[in-house]
């Protein structure tokens, strides 16, 4: 009954006139933050961050919140038009995203996405209310071993998720690794293929590589002599807006699917939402009845990791609300709101401060209803910009790209890296490697090789960690699991492409 | 909000550049535009919301907007460069803190700027107190079993820090070296993971600033030794000082302070120095910095022949520390 | 691309892509050798080209050579950057063009790219020595690096090698216009939106990006550029409050 009364008093404070405003704004400045390509959260939110000085620390809250899960709707945005993933967590939806649209079928695609990410915040915003403080213990039993394991589990998910050679896709997550290694060694402090760029020293980001490899490599690929007929021939496909019964049936276990996968993975710090969004994605093609249609425009291959990327983005609230520590960037940066405004969030801040708790937690379940009504009609208008003619539309791409990516850090070093990164993106295309499962090593590689050195520290060197931890052995199996399903079917893989090859 | 925010600062950024045409002779009508304030640091973080709360004074002092510029990269040292390199027309300024102005001497051997030598110091704002902390289960009762424990069995604890060059990290470093014993130390990717493992108790202990450890500590899901600084501090008035507690060698703050380009007009410095100390006496300002356990330095310290002679001491404090280490 | 498929590796073919490993064998010294030719201007710092040239030609002909020999006889000198990146890199590739030579390829595109795959994890190796290795339980900062890099020089080879055993498709085509503008306009947009400004930067970008198509009708252009700069210079400074110079840095001050 404490829950029902806690929930009547979080609505009473979100239904506040200011309070709905403020929803309103952040779901309306985080859709616009996820659609445009580049420009992240984490920078948004920085940049919000002294308005909010002036405004009281609920309205404050509520308004970052939004622009937090807001992003998360409007990332699938730019995945699914122009192929360029916003966040580290729509990198998948671009790739069955992008293909619908190819087809002609973008405005299913972005509904459905909506759709998927409405019903998954919505549980999840339940599951905060009600499971919040027990769920707790899940972010509390990650250690270093769990979270090394769980990372081998993630890398597994990257090899599933790709649809042509297994060897290539493992290639690409061994060079996103290689690639993620840039920058200081954090045991250390030693600078690693850095060369003395003061830019690299803390990495490559993940929007520049992002944006090179699938934002200014697919440009480059569409500008490609030949290339006019397909996108003329998009223009000309783009059927229904609004997604078929055909669709709904088949995308609605897929929701169900990754809501679920989301909320547990979201609430781990970290990479949860990333390898949320992922494993979403490996488990519906793992399930389908013909997984060779993912990849080349399943709509469950849309519907499950948005669902899951949603979900995941309001459950990583849990840590913050229960234990008031951030578990991403973005919470951190919600402590720092709280911290300017005098309430320093820590494991008493839902008894002490049950209007932030609870209002926020209200506020969330209004921001999702506010999102899927903005965004719906929206829809009509994303799928009228593929009709602006592709001459006009790849300059503006490019400037949106550059702008954005030069925000995140004020770093003109990493627009031009963006851009060689577009080049070996375009080659990459050419020698039919995937961009996704690199993307996917790059996220996870910091986290794997910090987690597996950490775990190693503390049991002084002793291996046997990661087995004799009953989470961490759990997640090895899995992933020992996923290989030989993956490897079992290559034996039949020649006879795939055979078909795929004469249905073309 | 942010309609009200696009007008104003249109208009923000039309009269700036009207002044700019008409007032050239800017030393003594400085500031005529506004000023970027280089936060090397992620928003939010400690020094972030510091430099927030006094700049926003400072703002109406001087009559013009304080832009903060988050630059992150290299433990602060990116940002750091940037400004040490940025035109000494007092409209590029930066907030820097114990890492940048004093640690990194002697961690990074490639470090492309000096503290001393590339800077014009401003005004120290705020100090923030180091605790040492551990995770509630850790069998020491107080500092001294503390102490006593980490010696004996230096193989077996493990320190958690926020990183290389992190305040955490280094002050750990500090605690070690007094100590002379060599722990291994776990490091995190900032303090937040950092303080997630140690309520987990996955590590032993670990040395950080006192914004983040209070509500832990309140609600008794860490505990704290003691706090490195020479008074007990309103937000943990139980918890006793290093010198009380058995071990005052050990004294470390994150420091907090402003710094000028090399070379900065004196006038712009004077009428900087006074817009920082101003905000500090200001009732609202002084609120926000105690709820955040800060230590707000007095008349005196705020100076900058004080806070030069801050940075001379702090190099010379952290170099044998750290030299080793990296 | 399906019709170039198959048996069409001939000898000629064969030699143009042994050159090409060649050249990418010394694509880092040709790199550093422009690079450094910025320095007769004063611009960066580093060794001149001369300079350069010099010490590559000594480390690829004498220098990694001796090493070599010297690492054969037991002594375990440290051996320079310069000298490593031969040992580590070019030599490594120039074997692989001598072998190309005699291979027959029966897909170029997975032949070449699995080369080149190993040649950015041979560069990564190289980059990665100098870093500390294990040390005792605990990883150097080095350890994981070459860990990867390793794993990849024998995807690579991996790949290169299914390239020698199954057909497969041809090299793609690559086109020069589009990627040539859309990188000239990113380069210059990154060289002019601190001194220039976003309006200045984006507007011009916008114009040299178009260049990478034929397609592209000027004054629709020029209207289209001018509007999205004007809601640019809107957006993200104002309406996202990003800090961002709008105006030319000489306007302003």
């Amino acid at each position: 009954m404490e829950l029902f009364a806690n929930l009547a008093h979080g609505f009473a404070v979100a239904f506040s006139p200011i309070n709905l405003l403020m929803c309103l704004i952040g779901a309306l400045v985080g859709t616009l933050v996820g659609v445009l390509p580049g420009i992240g959260t984490i920078a948004t939110v920085a940049m919000l961050l002294p308005i909010t000085f002036g405004l009281p620390p609920v309205g404050a809250l509520i308004m970052l919140a939004g622009i937090y899960y807001g992003a998360q709707y409007g990332g699938s945005t730019t995945s699914i038009l122009v192929n360029i993933p916003g966040e580290a967590t729509s990198v998948v939806t671009a790739i069955d995203g992008h293909q619908m649209a190819r087809q002609g079928r973008a405005g299913p695609a972005l509904a459905i996405a909506a759709i998927g990410s409405f019903f998954a915040g919505c549980v999840a915003t339940i599951l905060i209310a009600v499971l919040g403080a027990p769920l707790t213990k899940l972010a509390l039993a990650f250690g270093p071993a769990e979270y090394f394991s769980l990372m081998v589990l993630g890398l597994i998910f990257a090899v599933v998720l790709a649809k042509g050679s297994v060897l290539k896709a493992i290639a690409m997550i061994v060079f996103g690794l290689l690639l993620s290694m840039v920058g200081s060694d954090i045991e250390t402090g030693a600078s690693r293929m850095a060369f003395n760029i003061p830019e690299l020293a803390d990495g490559l980001g993940f929007a520049t590589v992002a944006m090179g490899v699938f934002g200014f490599a697919e440009i480059i690929r569409n500008l490609d002599a030949g290339a006019e007929m397909n996108r003329d021939l998009v223009q000309q496909k783009i059927t229904g807006l609004m997604p078929t019964r055909k669709d709904l049936i088949d995308s609605a276990p897929a929701i169900l699917r990754g809501t679920a996968l989301g909320s547990i993975l979201g609430i781990l710090p970290g990479g949860g939402a990333v390898i949320a969004s992922f494993a979403a994605y490996t488990l519906e093609k793992k399930l389908a009845k013909d997984p060779r249609r993912f990849g080349r425009g399943a709509i469950e291959g849309v519907a499950a990791p948005e669902s899951a990327n949603n979900a995941a983005a309001q459950t990583s609230f849990i840590p913050l609300l229960t234990l008031g520590i951030p578990p991403n960037a973005v919470m951190a940066l919600m402590v720092g709101a709280m911290t300017i405004h005098g309430i320093v969030p820590g494991p008493q801040v839902m008894q002490k401060q049950p209007d932030l708790v609870w209002g926020m937690i209200a506020s969330m379940w209004i921001g999702n209803l506010m999102l899927i009504i903005i965004n719906l009609p929206l829809v009509g208008i994303w799928v009228r910009l593929l009709r602006v003619p592709y001459r006009l539309m790849f300059p503006s791409i490019v400037i949106f790209c550059a702008i954005g990516i030069y925000s995140v850090n004020n770093a003109p070093v990493d627009v031009i890296l963006a851009g060689v990164f577009g080049l070996v993106g375009y080659w990459l295309i050419k020698h039919d490697f995937e961009p996704a499962p690199l993307l996917l090593g790059m996220v996870l590689g910091p986290l794997m090789e910090e987690n597996l050195r950490r775990a190693l520290l503390i049991s002084r060197g002793d291996w046997s960690v990661f087995l004799t931890r009953p989470l961490s052995a759990v997640l090895l199996a899995i992933a020992a699991f996923l290989l030989v399903l993956t490897f079992l079917p290559m034996l039949r893989a020649k006879r795939d492409e055979v078909f795929t090859e004469s249905e073309n | 909000m942010t309609s009200i925010r696009a007008l104003t600062g249109a208009c923000a950024a039309v009269l700036a550049s009207l002044c700019g045409f008409v007032a050239p002779g800017e030393a003594q009508t400085y500031p005529t535009r506004s000023i970027t304030m280089i936060v090397p640091f992620a928003a939010g973080g400690p020094t972030d919301v510091i430099a927030r709360i006094v700049t926003s004074h400072m703002a109406q002092t001087l009559g013009q907007s304080i832009i903060i510029e988050n630059v992150v990269g290299a433990g602060g040292t990116t940002a750091t460069t940037r400004a040490a390199r940025a035109t000494n027309d007092g409209y590029t300024l930066i907030t820097g803190h114990m890492g940048t102005h004093a640690a990194s001497v002697p961690l990074y051997p490639k470090l492309a700027y000096h503290p001393e030598k590339d800077f014009e110091p401003i005004a120290l704002l705020a100090g923030t107190p180091i605790l040492i902390l551990a995770r509630k289960d850790f069998p020491p009762k107080d500092l001294k079993e503390f102490v006593a424990y980490v010696k004996a069995n230096a193989e077996k604890v493990n320190a958690a820090h926020a990183g290389v060059g992190s305040v955490s990290h280094v002050s750990c470093e500090l605690l070690h070296s007094i100590l002379d014993v060599k722990p291994v130390g776990v490091p995190f990717n900032g303090t937040g993971p950092a303080m997630n493992a140690l309520v987990a108790g996955q590590v032993d202990y670990m040395c950080d600033q006192i914004v983040n450890a209070v509500p832990q500590i309140n609600a008794g899901t860490i505990k704290a030794y003691a706090i490195a600084t020479p008074e007990r501090n309103p937000s943990l008035a139980n918890v006793p000082t290093t010198a009380e507690a058995g071990l005052p060698t050990f004294q470390a703050q994150a420091w907090n302070a402003m710094f000028a380009p090399k070379g900065t007009s004196p006038t712009i410095l004077a009428s900087l120095n006074a817009a920082a100390a101003k905000a500090l006496d200001d009732e609202t300002v002084k609120k926000r910095l105690l709820e955040l356990g800060s230590v707000i330095p007095g008349p005196v310290e705020r100076t900058p022949e004080a806070l030069a002679a801050l940075v001379k001491s702090e190099i010379a404090k952290w170099t044998p520390v750290l030299k080793p280490a990296s | 691309m399906a019709d170039t498929m198959g048996h069409s590796a001939t000898a000629t073919r064969n030699t143009s892509v042994a050159i090409g490993f060649c050249l990418l064998a010394v694509a880092p010294q040709i790199f550093e050798l422009i690079w450094s030719i910025g320095t007769i201007f004063g611009w960066g710092a580093g060794r001149g080209p001369l300079q350069v040239v010099a010490a590559h030609a000594t480390a690829l002909v004498a220098g990694a050579p001796a090493a070599l020999l010297a690492a054969a006889g037991g002594d375990t000198k440290k051996a320079s950057s310069d000298v490593l990146l031969a040992l580590i890199y070019s030599y490594p590739l120039f074997a692989v063009a001598i072998l190309t030579i005699f291979m027959t390829i029966r897909s170029a595109q997975d032949y070449v790219g699995g080369i080149v795959l190993m040649a950015l994890a041979l560069f990564a190796l190289w980059a990665s020595s100098d870093l500390q290795g294990m040390r005792g339980f605990s990883f150097g900062a080095g350890t994981a690096p070459r860990m990867f890099g390793g794993l990849l020089v024998a995807l690579g080879a991996g790949i290169a090698l299914t390239g020698l055993l199954a057909d497969g498709p041809a090299m793609a085509h690559y086109s020069w216009r589009g990627p040539l503008f859309v990188m000239a306009s990113i380069v210059f947009f990154a060289l002019a939106i601190r001194p220039l400004g976003v309006v200045v930067s984006a507007f011009v970008s916008f114009l040299i990006a178009a260049l990478g198509t034929h397609e592209t009708r000027w004054v629709e252009a020029i209207i289209v550029g001018a509007c999205l700069t004007l809601g640019c210079a809107l957006l993200f400074p104002y309406v996202l409050g990003l800090p961002m110079p709008m105006f030319p840095r000489f306007l302003v001050q």
